[in-house]
């Protein structure tokens, strides 16, 4: 291990990195204030919707159970990152290789941490819509 | 990789625990709700049991510096965990249990019974797994593990808006803590190259030999050791600590006191370990010098800071927020001194007294925040419901001729908090006061003693005015138990446990849990497991073996994975 003794002269390309990115983002704040024409108008002053007209009020509320479907939505959301790489992963380990069952149980292992984290949610009655 | 896994079984047992509490506490049966406690006591004795069975950590992992620390940490866990269960019991849902009685519709979503269990036997976990952390990212995640559920716990512990303000501004603090110890370990990280602590004060030693510790390598470790200041309740990250014991409920605040700060000196132990107390010859003890000057300094302030503060409070509950920051200052004493190559005396390691004086701070703050949470005030004119907690100290007037068992828990707790001789608080001082003479430290060991003198003044006075002053029967509230049996049966178990461990010290265990190796002098032990017996290691004057040679079979690639 030859990292013991760390030159810090290896971190110039970072801090080279970190001030170009400053003097991009001032630069072209103050490249817009000093060049940029100022027109105004109705739609210019308007809330960027995307293209779309924006209607209505911000304020408006949603119901509570959006909030906890998106929080269900999130589990099973990581659940698929990782078994994606998982799945591909798999099928070129090497069949000779003792320890698939061990990758095979690992990931059995994480899914049902997210089924029993469904049970919770179901028993709580995320689910029900009344 | 999947060896490590039968080192965890204590952990596993309590994370079975913790998800079955999760789903049947919110079962609409009462009588399954109900499951959740006994669950919890049962995984807590079965992992304590594990735990106190084998030693894990000398089997698989042979280069740590502590290699006991682990099953010290798991099996006091394991008890203490068991206190604070009977102190915890009956807290969640209280009220709404209450309404549900009266015939209420069961609501799944209004009921926190199941999360609360839950969060306390995750918060456990974390701290059995801080004891046993041998990586940096294993012992991130362990601290967090700790860290995350009490949030929440101090979220639901009752349902006063003070306990939520208590409880978001412990999260963001939190949260500063927690990024201050990341960016600490990220720059040891960049020093060394490596996150497996053996690696690492393989690394560190090395760098030693060459002159010195790198710069970021320092600066790393001072970071993390201020970020973790803020679980143990150190200076610069005390400030929340008031506020949050204040606001949470009296079981939870025990809580608080006893498994962040505990997680919080074992992180610490397990990092100091890495730069080992032994920097220069192996005869005096000493952290590298920008290390010992900090934790000097926080040493110092953590003590004075605590104790004066803590006597300008009238509220019971800050005066023990303000004590147990105390209290941290003076195990950082032992910290500072470091222990003694091999096993050592009780008397000489400092690592040995702190873990000795984490188990009676814990086991004696539970009888104080016992009587906390037994007692509730209620106004003269008020309405049935409207109980508020005892605080203010003029509420225990008089309460060992009201209610004996109570304050005589009470004056125990304090004045064993206090450290008189015939009590434990004294058996747990003495040991940071002769590790502290051993180490040459003798300012520290001067302010502690002044400290221990201020505390005097605080502690004597809660016990007096439950002892000596008669009860107030012309107050506009009384203050009543309250009906919930397992929390004075907590508190006199707590009482008995004071007692009963200032005659019968468990120094022993204690010492063998601070067991440390000098990192490049570690010995891989013989595969059999070693019991506290075992004969004594290799002694410090021995010649000192090729750095080189024992490294060579470092199982690294097994921990990367």
């Amino acid at each position: 291990m030859t990292l013991g003794a760390v030159d810090i002269a290896s971190y110039l390309p970072v801090l080279l990195l970190m001030t170009m990115a400053i003097l991009f983002a001032i630069g072209n704040l103050a490249g817009s204030q000093l060049i940029g024409p100022r027109r105004t108008g109705a739609v210019k002053e308007g809330t960027y919707e995307s293209g779309m007209n924006p209607v209505g009020n911000a304020r408006k509320r949603f119901n509570i159970r959006f909030y906890l479907i998106a929080m269900v939505f999130l589990v099973f959301d990581i659940e698929i990152i990782f078994l994606y790489p998982w799945a591909v992963t798999f099928p070129n380990l090497d069949h000779q290789y003792a320890d698939g069952a061990v990758w095979l149980g690992r990931i059995l292992f994480f899914m049902l941490t997210t089924i029993v984290a469904y049970i919770y949610g179901y028993r709580k009655g995320v689910f029900k819509f009344d | 990789m999947i060896e490590k896994l039968s080192t965890l079984w204590p952990e596993i047992t309590l994370l079975i625990a913790a998800t079955l509490s999760m789903i049947l506490g919110v079962s609409p049966s009462l009588a399954i709700r109900r499951l959740c406690a006994p669950i919890a006591a049962a995984a807590l004795v079965i992992a304590g049991l594990l735990a106190y069975g084998d030693d894990p950590r000398a089997a698989t992992v042979p280069n740590l510096a502590l290699p006991h620390l682990a099953q010290y940490g798991k099996v006091i866990t394991a008890a203490i965990g068991l206190l604070l269960l009977l102190l915890c019991v009956g807290l969640p849902d209280r009220d709404y249990e209450a309404k549900l009685a009266r015939g209420g519709v069961f609501d799944a979503l209004r009921n926190t019974r199941g999360e609360f269990y839950a969060f306390f036997l995750f918060s456990l976990t974390g701290l059995m797994l801080c004891a046993g952390a041998d990586d940096l990212i294993w012992l991130f995640l362990a601290l967090e593990l700790v860290s995350l559920p009490t949030y929440i716990m101090v979220a639901i512990s009752t349902s006063r808006n003070r306990s939520m303000e208590a409880a978001v501004k412990y999260f963001f603090l939190g949260a500063l803590g927690a990024a201050t110890f990341l960016y600490g370990f990220a720059l040891i990280y960049g020093a060394t190259g490596t996150t497996y602590l053996p690696k690492i004060a393989e690394i560190f030693q090395a760098q030693y030999a060459a002159g010195g510790l790198s710069g970021i390598a320092v600066a790393g470790l001072v970071l993390s050791v201020i970020g973790v200041c803020f679980k143990i309740a150190a200076v610069p990250m005390h400030f929340y600590t008031a506020d949050v014991y204040q606001g949470a409920h009296a079981s939870v605040t025990a809580f608080l006191a006893f498994v962040p700060k505990t997680a919080g000196f074992f992180a610490l132990m397990l990092l100091l370990a890495t730069v080992g107390w032994a920097s220069g010859e192996a005869t005096t003890s000493g952290l590298p010098q920008p290390l010992h000057t900090i934790l000097w300094i926080i040493a110092v302030l953590t003590m004075t800071a605590g104790n004066v503060l803590a006597v300008l409070q009238n509220s019971v509950k800050r005066i023990f927020a303000y004590s147990s920051i105390a209290h941290s200052g003076y195990m950082l004493v032992g910290l500072i001194a470091g222990p003694v190559v091999g096993d050592g005396s009780l008397q000489s390691s400092g690592l040995a007294a702190v873990l000795f004086y984490l188990v009676a701070y814990g086991v004696t703050n539970v009888g104080v925040f016992a009587v906390l949470a037994s007692l509730e005030k209620r106004k003269a004119g008020a309405a049935a419901e409207t109980t508020d907690e005892v605080d203010s100290i003029s509420d225990f007037r008089g309460l060992c001729s009201t209610s004996p068992l109570l304050g005589w828990t009470l004056v125990i707790s304090c004045v064993g908090l206090l450290g008189l001789p015939p009590l434990l608080g004294f058996f747990s001082k003495m040991p940071l006061l002769t590790s502290g003479i051993r180490a040459g430290e003798y300012g520290l060991v001067v302010v502690l003693v002044i400290n221990s003198a201020i505390a005097a003044y605080y502690y004597l006075r809660i016990a007096s005015t439950a002892l000596l002053e008669s009860p107030d029967l012309a107050s506009s509230s009384t203050v009543r138990p309250v009906g919930i049996p397992t929390r004075p049966i907590a508190g006199l178990a707590a009482a008995a446990c004071v007692v009963a461990l200032s005659l019968y010290t468990i120094t022993d265990f204690a010492r063998f849990g601070a067991k440390y190796d000098l990192p490049h002098k570690q010995v891989i032990p013989a595969p059999s497991a070693p019991s506290a017996k075992e004969a004594p290691a290799k002694s410090p004057s021995a010649p000192s073996a090729p750095a080189a040679q024992p490294q060579a079979n470092v199982p690294g690639a097994t921990t990367t994975n």
